[in-house]
């Protein structure tokens, strides 16, 4: 069996008091497209920054493609990891290039100002995988919130990380957008062997997309897999009593399947 | 003989014009920098501390320069580490150790001799004083901060622009936070000799505000301040020069109206189809 890309052991994380992660254990083979979804507040972005290496967990550890994240190796370790979060309201103005942003995400970019990055071509495959090539020159202030989160997925992408954390990617972006964004994703999982772990609210825009979807709140409550139902009492126990799923097509993670064929949208409905 | 042939002949003039274009080349550097991580607060606090640093140095009988600037590069890192690790907000930390430290300059200062003192030359620049000694600890302290601009200059960029994602992305922000602030107290130094203490931030500030209005990346930024700095010191010197004006705040002066000038052109240039 080959070593996982990702393999999070007991991960435990409180801040001032409140639990909120306990006993996150996952293991994620090269190539594996997960998504993560749960209520606000149940860790989706905890867990990603733990990976990202940006927070220490309590307890447990994490290894990424086989080695174990520690505060020596961290540095090097993150070179191979790409990461969107979704903390950009205090980014500050800075007169920028959509080029120049994208450049940021190169693992050579902290070079000396003597050393030119020859990373056009990188750039421009990375801005083309968005759809996103005609903007290379346009000021990054001038881009609406949906472009300059593409420019954001295109700093992540540029370094051609073994692994992708994205913390709603799709947050901004039309639903069009999403799509396309969602079925790069998978492109890429299968085509360069990037594992992606995703953090996502609209669970039916997902599931035909990803292999596998975690249903986290503080602890994993269900991990299932590409065919697999989540059994309703699942998201019952996770978003409480009120809510009602209610369909799925055939070829999507999560929810039962209903008798109307003609609904093919995977969607969470409030009681009325 | 015309003014400008009078300037360049004139034995004072060719003595300041290196280290002015020094100063110049580092103020307008690393006023990216202070522009692009918001550090303007910063540079008043630390260039108040030379004050102290003119306070210790007298009674002690130490050497100004040198003094001063391990004072201010010693405060550059208690603000870039104090602040967060203590909780409490990082003006407020520059506001305590600038009000503290002018105190204390103060206090030395009311103790020392008069004559030991050029407290006007410290508070409103004189670079017609230089000595030797202080233009080769200059050159040394320059060379630091340029070397520290060139190799670190896009990490404390990056860091700018999204410290939380350069962090993941395996860059060291903290240290790279601390080399800047060291940076910072360098260039604060080199800036009082010549616009005093008082007028150091505009020397700090203003060139990169008015590349700000031109520049689209930290190369072309980088290059627009130094040129501002560049024609500002020149055009500064020759009309303090001119006008017996002390060079210092004629520099930062004529800076002033490039900032304007530029602010109206990039105005004009935005808004010409509506006109």
């Amino acid at each position: 069996m080959s070593t996982p890309a990702v393999h999070l052991s007991n991960i435990s994380f409180s801040a001032n008091g409140i639990t909120i992660l306990e006993n996150i254990s996952l293991s994620l083979e090269a190539g594996h497209f997960i998504g993560i979804v749960g209520p606000n507040g149940a860790g989706k972005s905890t867990i990603l920054s733990i990976i990202a290496g940006l927070i220490q967990p309590d307890h447990g550890h994490i290894d990424l493609m086989g080695q174990c994240l520690k505060r020596f190796n961290r540095h090097r370790l993150l070179k191979q990891i790409g990461y969107l979060h979704q903390l950009h309201d205090h980014e500050p103005h800075l007169p920028l290039t959509v080029r120049e942003v994208v450049s940021m995400g190169l693992p050579n970019y902290g070079a000396p100002l003597w050393i030119p990055l020859r990373a056009e071509k990188k750039v421009l495959d990375a801005l083309s995988f968005l759809d996103m090539q005609s903007h290379i020159d346009a000021d990054f202030r001038s881009l609406s919130g949906g472009q300059r989160q593409c420019v954001r997925i295109a700093r992540a992408l540029v370094r051609k990380p073994e692994i992708l954390l994205l913390d709603e990617p799709s947050a901004a972006m039309d639903s069009k957008r999403q799509q396309q964004l969602y079925a790069l994703l998978r492109e890429l999982c299968d085509r360069e062997k990037t594992t992606v772990i995703m953090v996502e609210h609209d669970i039916a825009a997902i599931t035909a997309h990803v292999d596998s979807v975690a249903c986290l709140n503080k602890h994993i409550h269900y991990h299932a897999m590409k065919g697999e139902q989540i059994p309703e009492d699942i998201w019952h126990s996770m978003y409480g009593d009120h809510m009602h799923v209610i369909a799925h097509d055939h070829g999507c993670i999560g929810c039962q399947p209903v008798q109307n064929e003609a609904c093919v949208d995977a969607c969470m409905d409030e009681k009325s | 003989m015309n003014l400008l042939q009078q300037f360049f002949l004139s034995p004072v003039m060719q003595e300041i014009l290196l280290p002015s274009f020094l100063i110049a080349l580092i103020a307008s550097s690393m006023s990216v920098m202070v522009l692009a991580h918001r550090l303007s607060f910063l540079t008043v606090g630390v260039s108040h501390t030379s004050l102290a640093g003119l306070g210790i140095a007298v009674m002690l009988s130490l050497p100004l320069l040198p003094t001063a600037t391990v004072l201010a590069v010693v405060i550059a890192l208690l603000l870039a580490v104090l602040p967060k690790r203590q909780g409490i907000t990082e003006d407020t930390g520059t506001g305590l150790l600038f009000a503290g430290s002018m105190a204390l300059g103060i206090i030395l200062i009311s103790k020392a001799s008069k004559q030991d003192v050029d407290l006007f030359g410290l508070l409103f620049g004189n670079i017609l004083t230089i000595t030797s000694d202080e233009l080769h600890w200059l050159l040394v302290i320059g060379s630091a901060i340029m070397l520290m601009f060139i190799t670190m200059g896009r990490s404390w960029w990056s860091i700018a622009f999204d410290p939380v994602t350069a962090f993941a992305e395996g860059m060291r922000t903290s240290a790279l936070r601390l080399f800047l602030y060291g940076a910072v107290g360098l260039s604060v130094i080199m800036c009082v000799k010549l616009a005093g203490i008082v007028l150091t931030t505009g020397m700090l500030v203003l060139p990169a505000a008015c590349a700000w209005f031109w520049g689209r990346s930290l190369l072309s930024l980088w290059l627009f301040s130094v040129l501002f700095a560049g024609f500002g010191t020149a055009s500064g010197m020759i009309l303090s020069y001119a006008q017996d004006w002390p060079s210092g705040a004629t520099i930062v002066m004529v800076l002033c109206v490039f900032f304007l000038s530029s602010w109206g052109m990039s105005w004009l240039m935005q808004h010409r189809h509506k006109l």
